[in-house]
């Protein structure tokens, strides 16, 4: 089966999608999954229903693609949408039994933090997988392993200039696809 | 197991010039923020088998072709009423299940065991749960619980809508109580 580039961008794959390509598909699914399941574990803070979230919205996603407009937007954020949806959906068919009021200030992030931190993990997620393996590696090593760079370089078994230069050439690259979040 | 962020200058080492120091630290920043993206387990390392005419069907057609088509599909896929796996029901009449997968296939046969199925689920005689509980549907192979295809709430003759995005060959269907491995009910395999 072609695998789709992964430079396509990603309102051109949804367009492809809605006319039941199904490489496209596959593409999107890899580009986003690990997004998608990222924002359904942060809001619905469950794995199981997580899990379920992430295939209902790509089964939503294979279903309306082709009623993404892109002149409205790019794909991200109409994924995203879609995603949020589903997981509000997950979210709502949870039984959970009435709480008390809070005695206390509630010291989490108000709704708006929140959603404002969830874009934000949406976004550098899905920018972490159009990074190559190689930079995303270093990358995930360096910030999520608790590895240091010279037990990174151990691990992968290359210098640690090796790494510090791929870490250097990720972060850059990964700058520049963040380019809206960081103006 | 990482405990902190790492330390950006010795990610990159001390020959950046400032202006792209500061503009890998805005990044740095962003990583810090967002966490780790989760890993997906193997079995959504693939995206659901979303072809044919199976995903595609809108939510209202595959319920009107879930109550209309019930009888053929059951008959289609061998999925028939549920036994009770509870023996000592004192002869109450037992809980039944029984599923409808509205599109079988037969014009599509590459397609007929995977994908993404719309299914009704029809549960008759279990008891309702206290408030907050709720049962939980699984697919299942070798009799073992493999995946979750959701929870919902069962009061009298209840109809449970769902998605199946699996491939369905040599799998089977059970039912929890929802936080519980006991099988309350379960199919024979497709």
């Amino acid at each position: 089966m072609p695998r789709v580039s992964e430079r396509v961008s990603d309102g051109d794959l949804i367009q492809r999608v809605g006319t039941g390509d199904r490489s496209a598909f596959e593409a999107l699914y890899r580009r986003f999954a690990r997004p998608v399941l990222g924002l359904a574990l942060r809001r619905l803070g469950d794995r199981g229903r997580a899990e379920d979230a992430l295939q209902e919205t790509f089964t939503s996603v294979w279903r309306s693609a082709s009623t993404y407009k892109p002149e409205r937007g790019p794909g991200a954020p109409w994924l995203y949408a879609v995603a949020r949806n589903a997981i509000v959906d997950r979210g709502r068919s949870r039984a959970e039994a009435p709480a008390d009021p809070p005695e206390e200030e509630a010291i989490e992030p108000g709704p708006p933090e929140q959603a404002e931190a969830a874009w934000i993990s949406w976004r550098v997620h899905r920018a972490l997988e159009e990074l190559p393996e190689h930079e995303r590696t270093v990358l995930e090593l360096a910030y999520w392993s608790g590895l240091s760079q010279s037990e990174v370089a151990t691990f992968l078994d290359i210098p640690l200039g090796t790494v510090k230069t791929r870490t250097r050439s990720a972060l850059a690259r990964l700058a520049g696809i963040l380019e809206e979040e960081l103006q | 197991m990482t405990s902190r962020p790492p330390d950006l200058r010795e990610l990159v080492g001390d020959d950046v010039p400032p202006d792209e120091l500061a503009r890998l630290g805005r990044v740095h920043d962003l990583l810090v923020q967002a966490g780790p993206p989760p890993e997906l387990p193997a079995e959504l390392a693939e995206p659901p088998q979303a072809t044919g005419s199976v995903s595609v069907l809108p939510r209202r057609r595959w319920r009107t072709i879930a109550a209309l088509a019930a009888a053929l599909a059951l008959a289609a896929f061998g999925i028939g009423w549920l036994a009770a796996a509870a023996r000592d029901s004192g002869g109450e009449s037992l809980p039944k299940v029984e599923f409808r997968v509205p599109m079988q296939g037969t014009g599509a046969a590459p397609h007929a065991v995977a994908g993404n199925w719309p299914m009704a689920m029809t549960v008759r005689g279990l008891p309702s749960l206290p408030a907050g509980e709720r049962y939980q549907l699984w697919l299942t192979e070798d009799g073992k619980l493999i995946a979750s295809c959701g929870t919902f709430h069962a009061e009298g003759e209840t109809v449970v809508y769902l998605n199946a995005p699996f491939r369905l060959r040599g799998k089977g269907w059970a039912v929890t109580r929802e936080g519980s491995k006991q099988l309350l009910m379960r199919t024979s395999t497709i």
